[in-house]
């Protein structure tokens, strides 16, 4: 299949996207909340279906305003119970969106059973569909979905850049943070805040699958390689930026090779992204498994 | 791509992927011909149009056999196929999801997109504010204007073959008639008490409302809603009442449900058999009798007929059922 100007769309769009994620995934990671995207996706149901109680309709902005104020609700509810009831942040994370989950299907098996209001029907988007949805600033045709993720990475790079030491030190010491002055908590919002917003507007323009991966796996990936704050915010983001292009190539390219006659673009993205975490595992020069495999045969003190 | 903190290595890869790409030999494009390119978004759609069209056309289907059309996922050869695509075909009433209001907005570009149940108006079924049920072709009738409204789309873009396709499309209308008949006279064969279909998900209503048949279904329409403990026990209750003697699944749909339902009714002593596997929102595999829409509805209304206790061939309408 040849390359066409959609497809450099779609992977440029599909690399803004996994920046955008994969910036805030890294604090996440860190913060072993990796699993904040996932439970967005899960607890956004009671917003689609107040959207729809209160609007009767089930147009796309309706949806993408339910299920972005209840990402934020998640976000403050998984804080607080981690706060007051001083248990772990994934515990916490689990009780908020199995809470709103059911909550979304009470509302929808009371009010609206005979309505289809899945997230996969009324939320998500299609990475692969972006090019026919596009806005005219001058001369050029930007796919919507380019400029909703570009957008969502600049609001990162902005509040990352503005607030650098002190999510820094938040991430990790929030102790020292809070003696040093700056609210640990209140950053902590701030970062929820974050991410519920980019999650949100990029389920709405390019589907789950490349958010929920590009959050977690680039860090993951980056911190097997580094130990330091910048070089894998650097790092994570090249990882994020490489699989979303080279996954976009891979499902052009794979299928005919292989004897399929189609794949998906978000699941190569995510599976490519799989990939170079294996290889930063086998790698890495800390703790990877070649590493580890000669410090254990070779002598003591291996000059590495 | 200048916002990237990283746009060097980015920069390289898409250096690398530009050349990887160009070193691809250029796909053979599928035939050079006159012929129009139509892309159907569900296998339904998609059959009338290739018995109407018959070799005027090259007919796609984007959603695949037994694939739950909520569960549906493109591919970059989907995008090629809308791309060049002269016309495309859609139910409509949101069975698409999103990807129906991509379509729409494909439609407004200019390229003729038509939505074959949108225009049924008072024929459709009102679930309450906001939604519709989409499932039309479960009633042959229903099914027959969404196929004659796909003959005149065709007729409308290719005019110098107007007469062809009306030809065909009489042809296949006839069918349809024989089939509508088939199902009317096979459903009401079943003892009027028994003339009850019980499914996993509400699919059937045009179909119940069609040919007199009661339907019960454990779940709502969504296929991810959930179903009560209560909603089983009611039905349990239902069908111990009623001696209802066979529910049935669906190929696209999971029958745990199902199973909750004839265990349930064996504990208060009646005894339910699956009757057997409906196809609701998809049909059959490709290139077999039940991978064509009368095959479908053939061998769902013989199904259901036989195993509620009416008569009907067990070969089904044009002895083609196994």
């Amino acid at each position: 299949m040849t390359w066409t100007p959609d497809d450099t769309w779609i992977a440029a769009t599909g690399a803004l996207c996994a920046l955008a994620c994969s910036l805030p995934g890294c604090f996440l990671v860190l913060r072993k909340m990796s699993m904040m995207g996932d439970a967005i996706s899960h607890a956004v149901l009671p917003g689609l279906a107040i959207a729809f109680l209160v609007t009767g309709d089930r147009a796309s902005l309706p949806m993408f305003l339910g299920a972005a104020a209840t990402g934020v609700l998640t976000a403050v509810f998984t804080q607080w119970i981690t706060r007051f009831g001083n248990i772990d942040q994934g515990a916490a994370m689990g009780i908020v969106f199995t809470t709103l989950f059911a909550l979304g299907l009470i509302l929808i098996v009371q009010a609206a059973d005979h309505v289809d209001l899945d997230p996969g029907c009324v939320l998500y988007g299609a990475i692969e569909f972006i090019t026919f949805d596009t806005i005219s600033l001058g001369p050029l045709e930007i796919p919507r979905a380019a400029l909703v993720n570009g957008g969502a990475l600049l609001l990162n790079l902005i509040v990352i850049a503005a607030l650098y030491k002190e999510l820094r030190l938040g991430s990790f010491d929030p102790g020292l943070a809070d003696t040093l002055g700056f609210s640990s908590g209140l950053l902590h919002y701030l970062l929820m805040t974050l991410v519920a917003v980019t999650t949100v507007a990029a389920f709405e323009s390019v589907g789950s699958i490349i958010v929920i991966a590009m959050m977690i796996v680039p860090p993951a990936a980056a911190l097997l390689l580094t130990r330091r704050l910048l070089p894998m915010l650097l790092l994570s983001s090249a990882i994020a930026g490489g699989s979303a292009v080279l996954g976009h190539w891979a499902a052009l390219v794979l299928p005919p090779m292989l004897g399929f006659e189609r794949t998906n673009t978000s699941g190569m993205i995510a599976f490519t992204a799989g990939l170079l975490f294996t290889l930063a595992w086998i790698f890495s020069p800390t703790e990877g498994l070649l590493k580890r495999h000669t410090a254990a045969s070779g002598p003591p003190g291996d000059p590495a | 791509m200048s916002q990237g903190p990283l746009s060097l290595p980015q920069g390289l890869l898409l250096v690398l992927v530009a050349w990887l790409g160009a070193c691809r030999p250029a796909p053979v494009p599928s035939t050079p011909d006159d012929r129009i390119h139509i892309v159907a978004t569900t296998a339904m759609i998609g059959d009338v149009a290739r018995a109407i069209a018959g070799d005027r056309a090259e007919v796609r289907t984007l959603i695949g056999e037994g694939v739950d059309p909520h569960l549906y996922k493109p591919s970059a050869t989907d995008v090629r196929l809308l791309k060049s695509a002269d016309l495309i075909l859609r139910n409509g009433l949101m069975l698409e999801g999103k990807m129906g209001e991509i379509l729409e907005k494909i439609g407004r570009s200019g390229k003729p997109v038509h939505a074959v149940a949108d225009g049924l108006g008072s024929y459709l079924l009102n679930e309450g504010p906001g939604h519709v049920d989409p499932h039309v072709w479960m009633d042959v009738t229903g099914w027959t204007r969404a196929a004659q409204s796909i003959a005149d789309q065709l007729a409308a873009l290719d005019p110098a073959h107007a007469a062809d396709h009306g030809k065909r499309a009489a042809s296949y209308l006839a069918e349809l008639g024989k089939l509508d008949a088939y199902a009317r006279a096979s459903l009401a064969s079943i003892p009027a008490p028994q003339r009850v279909l019980v499914t996993a998900h509400d699919a059937f209503g045009y179909m119940a409302r069609a040919y007199g048949l009661e339907v019960r279904a454990i779940q709502g329409i969504s296929t991810e809603s959930e179903a009560g403990l209560k909603d089983i026990e009611d039905l349990v209750r239902f069908l111990v009442e009623r001696k209802i003697p066979a529910v049935f699944v669906e190929t696209s749909v999971s029958e745990k449900n199902i199973q909750a339902l004839i265990e349930g009714a064996r504990a208060a002593g009646h005894e339910v058999r699956v009757g057997g596997s409906l196809f609701s929102d998809a049909m059959g595999a490709a290139g077999t009798y039940e991978g064509t829409y009368v095959g479908m509805i053939d061998h769902n209304v013989t199904t259901i007929t036989r195993a509620l206790g009416g008569t009907a061939p067990q070969t089904g309408l044009n002895g083609q059922l196994k």
